[in-house]
């Protein structure tokens, strides 16, 4: 059969058609560009089990579509969430909790009692307040279908804070099914209970994430408030696009084909700032802090006075003005607890006011009786502000005649080698730089680096007797009482000190002016409540 | 012809095993730990040993290759550590954004710099050969990260002519597909014309300096059939060389490319892979790489045959 042009045109047109034909049909479930919204977040969604893992993208998607017993408040107040009621007994041991109707998961399904006590005890198998927690839980079962209750072998006040925590992980609650999973495992299906559902159908991996709103979540009265209050979906649909470029995300942000970047290089942010469309905010208020952990198992660090001597070398304004260059978005900090927390306080923090004092750091070395050995710094070349903290702590202890050596590798590398506790010689290491959110040092049990307890504890391994004993009273405190004895931690950490801090900064997120409602909180970025005008 | 290809076929096989070795080995040995990365920064080491066990990764090496190579041999590359999807399924979901970039780079470069190479080559020393080989040093010259982002600040940011990345399924729509590629394929195309054009002028030079080009312009063959039927056609074998050994360039480019325009394909997969040390995705993906351009050079040897019908096999 010979080719006619009419017959060529008839068939282009059929064959476009029926390219077309999938996105005829998808284009009727999209909903408008006026209720979605896209969002570039702090990085690619690799895993969706945010019990798992730790990382805070998987607690973000943990927070679309999963809902929690309790959420902190924009005070850092724990307040029910899913929780209608509750009570302690009154010998102060054992907690009730009923579950608040028209609760359901994403497959029609009610939340129950079982699916509550299941999620708590995979979490607390994977989260260092959970762990902490269940050293004195004696028992824990569900009661009916909304009622549970945990009994402890003790008092423990901490209950509400450890539920209601917005630190990695958080305590999200899964069906019983999925929350059976081995916890060193990760699940396979991803059904919640909270305002938004994930789509796995129209979702990318790699590429993008697609959350649509659950028209069936019975939000709280209250007005949303941190992780508390009524999680109200004003959006249908949102969208996380995996954008890995900064340069990309900005003029995609620009040109409007997105509507949210989360992280923002905080040198580009005087470009944002100068676009009327663009509106910048600093949504986690306690900001990041960056922190230096020595090797308490090997010469100089295992001895106090070179501990002590880094106190005194540190200029943390130094490091945050190289790595950050703009003052609006860092500060120094002299709290052991990180500074804006509830726990913040200027016990024992002499040496702060000193800072930097190269003299007196020179000298402590010299006490410790440091020889000259290498002093090896893992530096992490493609994490920014890591290396540059670590490329200044270097020259400052060079400075002083201290033999630092740069161990360079990609952050992966540092991971890895950290948790060596063989000699620096062989593969160890003497310091690393890392940063964890200024919320998670204020509370001295769920952040792992607060530990002292040795070689059962976080990298770096520091021992002190005293500051585990201290860390128990914090616990067993009531809330009122807490302040007082983290003056104590303090007064003795800065002392023996565990870690060094190098500066706090405080990460803007950058959104089009017409998105309104983010909700500002440490660790978490919520999509209730926002909208698009 | 036939044995020939059978031999390079089977030496496929040969170099897909050594390649395997070496990707497995380099990549166990180099500094960086999964289970370490996956536990996060609050994990305590007991955690970190707990996952590396669920892993496999606290195995002999040996016995991790055995069960790795004989999964691959039955068609298995394995299950992302962290997404748990199997690697299969990912190279599938990333291979069309990669394959349409990497032909839309192909249809753009290789006629933009036959034409140049070829001009250059005809008017040697006049302002066409100069200009064309200011474009060819510039295409070397200029990273493709930054070739790309004065694009979108132009094309995209400035006149919003295009759109600054992601990209569109060919199913969804056409025209967005095209409209997506146009700028990623424009920036990795520019150091493959660079490369094809400076060739095609330097090959050409030689067959324009030939007696049978001087006779057929004695006969008074006219200047486009002398080009491209008498001279282009004699030039084609080093022209095609380098075309072939330029989709190793376009390989290496895919992955900037991919990530300055933020487009889903296998580069970025590989880079996301690499930075987080997710062993299957990265020994899969470069398998593939390698017996994509294995297949490649086959074909591009098996062409010189129907450029040159002096060469047997």
């Amino acid at each position: 059969m010979a080719t006619t042009r009419r017959r060529f045109v008839q068939g282009s047109v059929a064959a476009a058609t029926l390219m077309a034909a999938p996105a005829i049909g998808r284009a009727s479930e999209t909903p408008a560009a006026a209720k979605t919204l896209k969002a570039v977040m702090q990085g690619d969604l690799r895993s969706f089990d945010p019990i798992w893992t730790t990382a805070n993208i998987s607690s973000y998607h943990g927070a679309m579509i999963y809902d929690t017993l309790f959420g902190v408040d924009g005070n850092d107040k724990p307040q029910p969430q899913m929780v209608d009621s509750f009570g302690t007994s009154d010998d102060q041991l054992t907690w009730t909790f009923k579950l608040r109707d028209g609760l359901g998961f994403h497959d029609g399904t009610p939340v129950t009692a079982a699916d509550c006590v299941a999620s708590i005890r995979r979490w607390a198998v994977r989260d260092g307040a959970g762990q902490h927690m269940f050293l004195r839980v004696k028992d824990i079962g569900a009661k009916d279908d909304k009622t549970f209750a945990i009994t402890f072998s003790e008092p423990y006040p901490l209950i509400l804070d450890a539920f209601a925590k917005a630190g990695t992980p958080v305590l999200y609650i899964m069906r019983k099914k999925d929350a059976e999973t081995d916890p060193m495992q990760q699940i396979t299906e991803y059904v919640g209970s909270g305002p938004f559902i994930f789509n796995t159908r129209e979702t990318k991996q790699g590429a993008f994430y697609v959350y649509d709103r659950n028209a069936n979540y019975k939000p709280r009265p209250e007005p949303a408030s941190g992780m508390a209050g009524g999680k109200i979906a004003k959006l249908d649909r949102v969208i996380w696009e995996n954008v890995a470029d900064d340069q990309t995300a900005i003029a995609a942000l620009q040109n409007g084909e997105i509507d949210f970047y989360e992280l923002p290089p905080i040198d580009l942010i005087d470009q944002l700032e100068a676009d009327k469309n663009i509106h910048v905010e600093v949504l986690n208020k306690s900001g990041q802090i960056v922190w230096c952990r020595m090797n308490w198992l090997y010469p100089p660090f295992n001895n106090v006075k070179a501990r002590q001597a880094l106190l005194y070398l540190v200029n943390q304004n130094d490091v945050m003005k190289a790595a950050f260059g703009n003052p609006k978005y860092y500060r120094a900090c002299a709290s052991y607890f990180g500074c804006g927390t509830p726990m913040e306080n200027d016990e024992n923090t002499e040496w702060f006011k000193e800072a930097p004092n190269k003299p007196k750091a020179a000298q402590l070395f010299k006490e410790a009786g440091y020889d000259g050995r290498p002093v090896v710094i893992l530096q992490p070349t493609n994490f920014a502000v890591f290396n540059t903290a670590d490329q200044l702590l270097a020259q400052w202890l060079r400075e002083i005649n201290v033999n630092a050596e740069l161990a360079a590798s990609d952050w992966g590398g540092v991971v890895t080698r950290r948790a060596n506790r063989e000699p620096p010689e062989k593969g160890g290491w003497n310091i690393f730089v890392t940063s964890a959110s200024g919320a998670a040092f204020g509370n001295p049990i769920t952040l792992v680096g607060h530990q002292a307890n040795g070689d059962k504890g976080w990298f770096g391994w520091p021992s002190d007797e005293t500051h585990e004993r201290l860390r128990d009273k914090w616990a067993k405190a009531q809330p009122q009482d807490r302040l007082a004895v983290a003056k104590e931690i303090q007064r003795n950490a800065w002392n023996f000190v565990p870690h060094v801090y190098m500066g706090l900064y405080l990460q803007p997120a950058a959104m089009r002016a017409n998105v309104k409602g983010v909700i500002g909180m440490p660790e978490l970025i919520p999509f209730w409540n926002v909208e698009k005008t | 012809m036939i044995a020939y290809v059978a031999r390079r076929l089977a030496s496929l096989i040969v170099v897909m095993a050594l390649v395997g070795v070496c990707v497995f080995l380099l990549l166990h040995l180099a500094p960086g730990d999964p289970a370490a990365i996956i536990a996060g920064d609050n994990a305590t080491p007991a955690q970190i040993a707990g996952i590396r066990t669920k892993l496999g990764l606290d195995e002999a090496l040996p016995l991790q290759f055995l069960r790795w190579s004989g999964a691959v041999l039955s068609g298995d590359l394995g299950v992302s550590i962290f997404s748990n999807t199997p690697v299969t399924t990912l190279i599938g979901q990333r291979l069309e954004p990669t394959l349409s970039l990497a032909l839309a780079t192909l249809a753009f470069a290789v006629p933009v710099a036959l034409v140049l190479g070829v001009l250059a080559a005809w008017r040697a020393g006049s302002s066409i050969d100069r200009a064309s080989m200011i474009v060819a040093v510039t295409g070397f010259s200029a990273p493709a990260f930054v070739v790309g982002y004065l694009m979108i600040y132009v094309f995209a940011v400035t006149l919003k002519w295009f759109p600054v990345q992601g990209y569109t399924p060919i199913a969804e729509n056409v025209a967005d597909w095209a409209r997506h590629l146009v700028l990623p394929a424009l920036t990795l195309g520019l150091a493959y014309v660079a490369l094809i054009a400076r060739i095609t002028r330097a090959t050409m030079l030689e067959v324009l300096a030939e007696d049978y080009i001087r006779t057929a312009k004695a006969k008074g063959v006219a200047t486009g059939p002398m080009l491209l039927k008498h001279a282009l056609k004699n030039a084609g074998v080093p022209i095609i060389t380098v075309i072939g050994i330029g989709v190793a360039l376009l390989i290496g480019g895919v992955v900037i490319t991919e990530t300055v325009y933020n487009i889903p394909g296998i580069g970025r997969l590989v880079v996301d892979a690499i930075s987080k040390r997710d062993y299957p995705i990265i020994q899969g993906v470069i398998l593939v790489f390698s017996a994509v351009y294995v297949v490649i050079n086959l074909v591009v040897d098996l062409s010189y045959t129907f450029i040159d019908p002096r060469i047997r096999y």
